[in-house]
């Protein structure tokens, strides 16, 4: 009897919410948009229209249905809502391996989300624009001057390291900062698609099993299966309903 | 790329209270360049949630005169744990607590939800049900004859008093075993006639500025035990005598309208997380996916009439009647419409106490389920009629105070850790009395509730709220370009007469082009097709 339920049975189901933050246009939306619709737009405008989005990441023991939060242009002046962050069990912190000053800005994010958000969350640290780099990403640049690379100012051209390699950001420096605050760290393409789906999957099996809250009836919750019961339905309820309280 | 100086906007919003909040979200689609910014260095204005440590930076804040004119008088308090006993229950940490300032249910049959779904933005909000009311009565003799339907009923049964569940609708007067015949039909008699008030004003018309329970009794011989549950209803800050019919009678309606509107036995919900602050909040994302710009910390010290001054205008600069608008770190920018606060509120000034009390216990006794197939219940309604509790007892005569009214929130609002619960409480007495008054409630309120261990108060903040602006208000204009909201509302239920004016500040704006208020597309690219 086991052997057909097992067969029939879904896998448990959750949904993690995820915030992304990270400077102006270093791809926030970009690596969104090739995660959730494996699309990629050359010279997208600044975020204007999506704030949410959703998408699955099947595991092999359970599938995770990501909430993604775009900051929606409202980081620009630091005046993101306490509701951005609140109960995100992820965040993908972005920067752009060209730029260093976006590395900076990220740091600044991610201290942010060690004071602001749920003390468990995941945080990925995710270099963005790889292809950029020269055909060898892993090298990053020469180990000589690669120090100081993030905080260095936003002067570029300081070191050419060859044709067509735009990196200003060593793998190293940043892999070494993301190491010491417990991030996971990535050099991903929007553009390509290297790496992206990778750093959900990565996401999604580092989100521990305890802090998942399952849709209603499915997941066999515990504990946080009562929040679920106390939601509002807003649509679709009952529009005869009033007669319950009052005409009869 | 990150300063205001110099640029150039078709509306400038001044503070993310309720009423501007949902202004930038009937905006967020118009294609209008939007500048939202508050003084603050938060979300909400009047309608803020805190952490506890920004509940104390607030109080600090308010202290030294920077903060809110709205609130004032505020004062925080820890009790100390009685002796070194390790497994006392505790506070948590700071960021556990999301407490509202100025918390407010929402009828289901209120135009607040109806626009929240229309425009899509209920889809990152939660809500949950409001789910029973309780009347307390400190005569348990007299009382426990009256409505609670047997024993079993009440909550807390101690010689101090007891909680009286309010019958939630006819079904539940017709079963009640405790009532007698005659008090149950002027009962429903009254009940059939709120329903279609409207078309009997024949039977209240000449009697509206009547106290209520006067109508009650004269009109409908609806017994005296049986008016406070009625008065609850309405929610009314004003002592009995002082609450009229004309102003009882379409709260009560709206109360029983609602019931079953979204599942049995409840009609109002809260949203999670801290109650309207969390309505502003997604209202303030939803203008921002639409390209408005938000900043906060930022106040406004100026207005000018930009009038067209000649040569040095170009093109890009606005039209007339435009304004020039400096703000606090000496920005200017330009805008076609600024909308802000009124400093000074039309009708009669009123100022309430309130108080908000976390609590060492879930207070499981007050949240029993609602019904079969409705949502665990998140908040619990006390009211303490007018009257029914006094500060001189043994002084005989003394004027009757007015009501107090408790919404206590479980954890399932997430406003606090699992195990404990918050009360907010409040009551229209001002002053010193007030607070004493807000105190009294809360101590017999945990006196009442009969559960073991008995719950301690482990944090609580009091604070008068005056009907009057928060610190987004405007210096005096004459543009017909600078509009003003009334203050937020004290109210204790969501008030949709803010909807109609934010409806005609937002018509203003939109001219012709206005279109349907509040009334939008799924934005979202990628609908998950399950849901």
């Amino acid at each position: 009897m086991a052997d057909s339920g097992a067969q029939a049975q879904p896998k448990p189901s959750s949904s993690v919410k995820l915030v992304l933050l990270g400077e102006a246009a270093v791809g926030k939306s970009s690596l969104v948009m090739r995660f959730v619709n494996n699309d990629f737009q050359e010279n997208k405008e600044p975020t204007i229209g999506a704030a949410f989005l959703t998408q699955k990441c099947n595991l092999p023991t359970r599938t995770i249905k990501f909430e993604i939060w775009d900051t929606a242009g409202q980081e620009r002046f630091a005046s993101l809502a306490p509701m951005y962050y609140r109960n995100a069990q992820a965040a993908l912190v972005v920067y752009d391996i060209t730029k260093p000053s976006s590395l900076t800005k990220a740091q600044h994010w991610v201290a942010e989300l060690q004071r602001q958000a749920s003390p468990g969350i995941v945080i990925a640290l995710v270099g963005n624009k790889l292809d950029l780099a020269s055909s060898n990403p892993n090298s990053g640049s020469s180990d000589g001057d690669d120090a100081d690379a993030a905080p260095a100012a936003e002067g570029e051209e300081e070191g050419e390291e060859g044709e067509g390699d735009a990196r200003r950001v060593p793998t190293k420096t940043a892999k070494a900062y993301a190491d010491e605050e417990g991030l996971l760290f990535f050099e991903t393409s929007a553009k390509t698609g290297l790496n992206v789906a990778e750093v959900f999957t990565a996401i999604a099996n580092a989100i521990p099993e305890t802090s998942l809250k399952g849709p209603r009836g499915v997941g066999g919750q515990t504990s946080l299966g009562r929040q679920e019961d106390a939601r509002v339905n807003l649509v679709g309820g009952r529009t005869e309903g009033a007669k319950e309280g009052c005409a009869c | 790329m990150d300063t205001l100086d110099g640029t150039i906007w078709d509306v400038l919003i001044v503070g993310t209270g309720i009423q501007q909040s949902l202004l930038a979200l009937a905006l967020s689609r118009s294609g209008k360049k939007i500048l939202h910014i508050d003084p603050n260095d938060y979300y909400g204005g009047a309608e803020a949630a805190f952490s506890l440590q920004e509940a104390e930076e607030w109080a600090n804040k308010v202290d030294a005169g920077s903060s809110s004119a709205a609130y004032a008088n505020i004062s925080i308090s820890k009790p100390e744990k009685a002796g070194s006993d390790a497994s006392a229950p505790s506070l948590s940490f700071s960021r556990a607590y999301s407490l509202a300032l100025s918390p407010q249910l929402i009828y289901a049959r209120s135009s607040l939800i109806q626009y929240l779904v229309s425009s899509n933005v209920y889809r990152q909000l939660e809500f949950l049900a409001v789910g029973s009311w309780w009347v307390y009565s400190g005569e348990p003799d007299l009382a426990s004859n009256v409505i609670a339907g047997e024993p079993s009923e009440g909550v807390g049964q101690s010689r101090h008093g007891r909680l009286l569940k309010v019958p939630n609708g006819r079904e539940d007067v017709f079963q009640d075993q405790v009532l007698d015949f005659k008090a149950k039909r002027a009962l429903m008699k009254f009940l059939r006639f709120i329903v279609e008030y409207e078309e009997q004003q024949e039977v209240w018309e000449e009697h509206r500025q009547q106290p209520f329970p006067t109508f009650l009794s004269e009109q409908f011989k609806v017994p005296v035990a049986l008016h406070a549950p009625l008065l609850a209803l309405t929610l009314s800050a004003d002592s009995s005598n002082n609450t009229t019919t004309e102003f009882a009678l379409p709260r009560i309606a709206r109360h029983l309208r609602s019931v079953g509107v979204f599942g049995a036995g409840f009609g109002s919900v809260i949203p999670k997380f801290g109650g309207t602050s969390e309505i502003t909040q997604a209202a303030c994302r939803a203008s921002a996916v639409g390209g408005g710009v938000y900043a906060l910390g930022t106040g406004l010290s100026s207005l000018t009439n930009d009038e067209p001054s000649g040569a040095e205008r170009n093109s890009e600069t606005v039209g007339s009647g435009g304004v020039r608008v400096r703000l606090k770190d000496d920005e200017t920018v330009s805008t076609q419409w600024v909308i802000g606060e009124e400093s000074e509120p039309t009708t009669p000034k009123t100022t309430y106490c309130r108080s908000i009390t976390i609590v060492s216990s879930p207070l499981t006794p007050l949240f029993p389920p609602i019904a079969e197939e409705a949502p665990d219940p998140a908040c619990a309604v006390i009211a303490f009629p007018s009257g029914g509790l006094s500060l001189d007892e043994g002084i005989p005569d003394q004027p009757e105070l007015p009501p107090v009214h408790i919404f206590v929130h479980s954890s399932d609002t997430g406003e606090c850790p699992a195990g404990q619960s918050v009360l907010y409480v409040s009551t229209s007495l001002s002053g010193e009395k007030g607070f004493q008054l807000l105190g009294k409630a809360v101590e017999t309120l945990l006196r009442t509730v009969d559960i073991s261990p008995p719950p301690t108060v482990l944090w609580s903040a009091q604070y008068e709220q005056r009907y009057s602006a928060a610190n987004s208000s405007l210096p005096p204009s004459s543009s017909e370009h600078v509009l003003k909201f009334p203050p937020s509302s004290v109210d204790l239920a969501f008030d949709d007469s803010i909807l109609d004016q934010v409806k005609s500040v937002w018509q203003k704006i939109m001219g012709d082009d206005a279109g349907e208020f509040l009334v939008f597309k799924d934005r979202e690219a990628n609908v998950d097709a399950e849901e």
